[in-house]
């Protein structure tokens, strides 16, 4: 957005500034243990991941979107939400190389023990939804506040 | 349902009317944030806190978030009503509609949330009990989890949850290619 408009996205508060200070660490611990303890308790993979994009969304309100889009940095995003899609697919067709079908979890069990069906659970719940969802939400707030390339709308 | 179910519920319809009748889209934006906690608490009450979690998470989050970027980037017109002018022949459409709905809400066969029984459960002697009563009482041998809705969703039905995860990837793709962006900003 150009400086020239009326409406800016971003306003420095000291307020905002320390609320999200103090709020953000929890956020973040709560949605690490969401998706890391799906298995047991509320939530899972998606929830999590929701919550971890989350707190880089507080973090652009109190900080500026343009510093916190380059801290987070393109690659991240583009790594977390092509490599989950990598991961999830790993897991799937490693089941169909071992002779078995699309995410048969129980063929894993001569490397991972008797809880391989948990275990290749949780890889496609960490290692795949929470990493595609944390990334893509992350990537639709700074590209919607980015806009259109081409009306000149790349400085935020 | 308790006092407090109907309480919710309650508010949860004045606000998706409220959203739908509001000109000021800033005002629109923020009761329809109230809506999605109203119904992030009703799923909790009715025993579905995975459902709950994601709408408190998605529907009151990052939906309201995405929506206030979006009307800061473009113009928010100046409303000089507060509410908008009921569109007959739709209101008409979608009360016939919600009327015929509740309608079929008799005769589906897991007892409804009005009853004792809760669609988690399922009531004895329907349907949903031996298909509820199956995943709760075999999730654990077979997967080695305790939440079941985690294992019906990575397990059960680990290829749907696939393809679900794709499309949220795609998405963030066609966001990619709408606006002319050559990658994730």
């Amino acid at each position: 957005m150009s400086g020239s408009d009326s409406i800016r996205p971003y306003t420095e508060s000291e307020i905002i500034m320390t609320a999200v200070r103090i709020v953000a660490p929890f956020v973040l611990t709560y949605g690490l243990f969401i998706t890391f303890h799906g298995a047991d308790s509320p939530g899972g993979g998606f929830q999590g991941g929701a919550l971890i994009g989350v707190v880089v969304f507080m973090l652009a309100f109190a900080f500026g979107i343009a510093p916190t889009r380059e801290w987070v940095g393109s690659g991240l995003m583009t790594a977390l939400a092509a490599g989950g899609v990598i991961v999830f697919v790993s897991v799937g067709l490693g089941t169909l190389a071992l002779g078995g079908k699309f995410l048969e979890y129980g063929l894993y069990e001569p490397f991972l023990g008797p809880d391989a069906t948990k275990w290749g659970m949780e890889a496609i719940e960490i290692g795949g939804v929470a990493a595609i969802v944390s990334g893509v939400i992350m990537a639709l707030f700074f590209l919607t506040a980015a806009g259109y390339a081409s009306q000149g709308g790349e400085d935020v | 349902m308790s006092a407090v179910g109907f309480a919710l519920a309650g508010f949860v319809i004045i606000t998706a009317i409220a959203t739908a009748m509001l000109r000021d889209t800033l005002a629109a934006i923020i009761v329809f944030a109230a809506y999605s906690l109203g119904m992030a608490l009703f799923y909790t009450l009715l025993l579905a806190p995975d459902v709950g979690l994601t709408e408190a998470a998605i529907g009151a989050g990052v939906t309201t978030i995405l929506l206030l970027v979006t009307i800061a980037k473009t113009t928010r017109p100046r409303a000089e009503k507060v509410f908008t002018a009921i569109n007959c022949p739709a209101a008409t459409l979608s009360v016939g509609l919600v009327a015929v709905l509740l309608f079929t809400v008799g005769s589906i066969p897991v007892e409804n949330f009005l009853g004792e029984a809760t669609p988690v459960t399922g009531a004895a002697g329907t349907p949903g009990e031996s298909v509820t009563g199956h995943y709760l009482q075999s999730t654990y041998e077979q997967t080695g989890v305790t939440n079941a809705v985690t294992a019906v969703l990575a397990a059960y039905r680990g290829f749907d949850t696939f393809g679900e995860a794709v499309v949220v990837f795609a998405a963030g793709v066609a966001v990619v290619v709408v606006l002319h962006r050559g990658e994730f900003l």
